[in-house]
């Protein structure tokens, strides 16, 4: 049976009650109360009676921005609602919370992984793939929903730093499998810190490879006092503390590449070639290949290029870094 | 490790080969017409390598059954020559490049000694030293026990004088050999590990020791040895290990009865590192410094390997100062900081091994 159109007192409505919410964004309401009266309501929400009050399914802001209206105006709160029917199961209700937002727009990731971890509790992972494009306005792979679930199972804040983009999908995959303990440290971590997905992805695999290596709890890595002072340094930009937070995991992983690259890095600036040339070491100091590149818009330029170049070769650095 | 599955092709036929094998193994044969069976078979298991490494397929070499190795790029390679007798190995070492090498691995036998010989023929009328090697895709001996094979090639070599046989293993299956006529052609060689490494990551060799007992059997009977310290695992303490097992060698052989070392640190394609990370869960070894080298695989930092490379040969000079020692894919800077010359000209680092086995293995010396 069909839904019923119906006008019910706004104050009948448990907002407190969010078991069908979708979006946890605290949007503004002030524009969407604008136009609620200018152009009124045009889809109306979806509640469900419950317990003598009515829950839910769809449509928490516009309620809200009624209600506000309702407030400012001091109007009576009757809204319209479509009203459930009393047989409608919590599944139905499930769907039609979700497929009233997805074929409105297209789920954020962070929407995606709640929906699937609720229609979980009456689906398995095939049937929530099959019934995907129905339900979600899109295909989803099984294997796709087997991750939008391994990510739904990891503990808070990891979907809030999902949705403000702290925490790639990628990275919340791989770390979704590991400790419990290890989990709450990166998601500690990346609360502090703000990295593109890769560097997030190198952040988790340094961390992991450093502790399978010193055979100790990534968390131990974590609790490195240089670390924390990284991370829980409040006058650091966040971005300058994932910088400082990946060259300290480099070094700890790569400790003689790193002092290697840094006295290669010192003695080329030693030699003082001119802004103008640029001396550039072979990649991962692997090859003898070492390249020299300058430009010049002049002969002027050119010739001091040249002058720089030739005081370049009676320093001994630069014999230090060709003939190691 | 146990054969519990055996396929056998069709199309070979049922010789004294196939079946000694057969009187051997404790298997039943499933004859079947396509490989794709075997493929099929490993793929659909959740570990398709352990898998491998029970099932054995016997069929023929459907390839070249003779070929140059091929090397890698940017770094020296030795010109060695590869007699294709079968893939995979019944042994479990972590970091072996053939689990990620084959798609999916097959553990395969390639029968058929006429085969063998008629390309051996070949090599055999040139005017050219040849060092020619059955350990490349797979472990020279794990199946003596049970093969014609090994015997078969030790007496084909013997009746020449331009090639030389390397039977390179770390197992212990030397029995069927230490009665034959060699001839001085046959080098057993074995690649050597520090106790720790063998025992963490070479699951189902022989132990060191076990393989240092055998190599002193087989040079009592006359065999050419050769060590291979490949691959060299960087970890807290193996300088020491390492030196200790170069004098373990010396306890157990004499530096003459040595044709060459060969060494090289572990480097590896990078798919690898994942395989070793689902299967030795335990292992440490993709954690070291590597660095992508200029061949695309993962190699330690040089410094490093050149650190760990000037140990082990100073101290494999202290015990035999003439033994040839030379490097499995490395570059110049690695060979003049290390053993001071590089064999810079094409050919000139096989040229120098060529030497070696002309002078234990009484090749032909006008051939040099």
């Amino acid at each position: 049976m069909s839904d019923c159109l119906c006008e019910i007192n706004s104050s009948d409505i448990d907002l407190t009650n969010e078991r069908y919410r979708i979006s946890f964004s605290e949007n503004d309401i002030n524009f969407l109360a604008q136009s609620l009266r200018e152009s009124g309501l045009i889809y109306p929400p979806i509640v469900r009676p419950f317990n003598n009050k009515f829950i839910v399914i769809s449509g928490f802001n516009r309620i809200r921005a009624h209600i506000h209206n309702n407030r400012i105006d001091n109007r009576p709160t009757k809204i319209l609602v479509y009203q459930t029917n009393p047989d409608t199961t919590d599944y139905q209700c499930l769907l039609k919370s979700i497929t009233a937002l997805a074929f409105k727009r297209q789920l954020t990731q962070a929407e995606l992984i709640i929906c699937t971890n609720r229609l979980y509790q009456f689906l398995d992972e095939k049937q929530i793939a099959q019934k995907s494009s129905a339900i979600f306005n899109r295909e989803l792979s099984a294997r796709f929903v087997k991750d939008l679930l391994a990510v739904g199972s990891l503990p808070d804040p990891a979907l809030e730093l999902i949705s403000t983009s702290h925490l790639s999908f990628k990275s919340a995959k791989k770390i979704s499998c590991l400790e419990k303990d290890t989990i709450e440290t990166f998601l500690t971590i990346f609360s502090n810190i703000r990295a593109s997905s890769n560097k997030q992805l190198e952040i988790i695999l340094y961390i992991m490879e450093i502790a399978a290596r010193d055979a100790v709890k990534p968390k131990t890595i974590f609790k490195n006092q240089e670390i924390q002072d990284i991370l829980f340094n409040e006058e650091k930009e966040v971005v300058l503390k994932t910088s400082l937070l990946r060259t300290c995991l480099f070094e700890q992983r790569f400790p003689t590449v790193f002092k290697t690259r840094q006295k290669t890095r010192e003695k080329i600036a030693s030699i003082k070639f001119g802004n103008n040339i640029k001396f550039l070491p072979p990649e991962n100091l692997d090859s003898q290949t070492y390249s020299i590149v300058f430009t010049a818009k002049n002969f002027n330029e050119f010739q001091n290029n040249v002058q720089n170049l030739n005081a370049a070769m009676k320093n001994k650095a630069l014999k230090e870094i060709l003939n190691p | 490790m146990k054969i519990d599955t055996l396929f056998i092709d069709k199309a070979i036929p049922e010789d004294l080969e196939i079946e000694y094998l057969l009187s051997k193994m404790n298997a039943d044969p499933q004859w079947i017409e396509n490989s794709k069976t075997v493929y099929d078979f490993i793929n659909d298991a959740d570990d398709p390598i352990s898998k491998a490494k029970k099932t054995l397929y016997i069929t023929r070499n459907k390839g070249a059954v003779i070929k140059s190795c091929p090397g890698t790029s940017f770094y020296t390679c030795c010109d060695y020559t590869i007699l294709h007798t079968g893939t995979f190995c019944t042994m479990d070492c972590s970091y072996c490049i053939l689990q990620a090498y084959f798609h999916p691995p097959v553990l395969q036998y390639f029968a058929g000694l006429k085969t063998l010989s008629n390309a051996l023929e070949v090599r055999f009328g040139q005017n050219t030293i040849f060092r020619i090697g059955t350990g490349e895709y797979t472990d020279s001996l794990i199946w003596e026990k049970v093969s014609l094979q090994p015997k078969f090639l030790v007496e084909t070599f013997a009746k020449q004088n331009n090639c030389l046989l390397e039977l390179k293993t770390k197992t212990v299956n030397i029995d069927s050999l230490l009665p034959l006529d060699h001839n001085g052609k046959t080098v057993i060689a074995w690649s050597l590990n520090t106790p720790d490494i063998i025992g963490s990551e070479e699951k189902g060799t022989a132990s060191l020791v076990a393989r240092l007992t055998a190599a002193k059997r087989v040079e009592s009977k006359g065999y050419k040895l050769a060590f291979h310290f490949d691959p060299l695992v960087i970890y807290p303490g193996c300088e020491t290990q390492y030196k200790k097992v170069v004098e373990l060698i010396f306890e157990y052989v004499s530096p003459e009865s040595i044709v060459w070392i060969s060494i090289g640190t572990f480097r590896f394609m990078p798919g690898l590192k994942q395989v070793i990370e689902k299967r030795f869960n335990h292992s440490t070894i993709p954690y070291g410094e590597f660095i992508l080298g200029l061949d695309n695989k993962m190699r330690y930092f040089k410094p490093l390997r050149i650190n760990m490379y000037q140990k082990i040969i100073s101290c494999i000079k202290e015990y035999a100062p003439d033994l040839l020692v030379y490097f499995c894919m490395e570059d110049e800077e690695v060979w003049e900081k290390c053993i001071g010359f590089f064999p810079k000209k094409e050919g000139e680092l096989g040229h120098l091994l060529d030497k070696s086995a002309v002078a234990h293995c009484s090749l032909n010396t006008n051939l040099l």
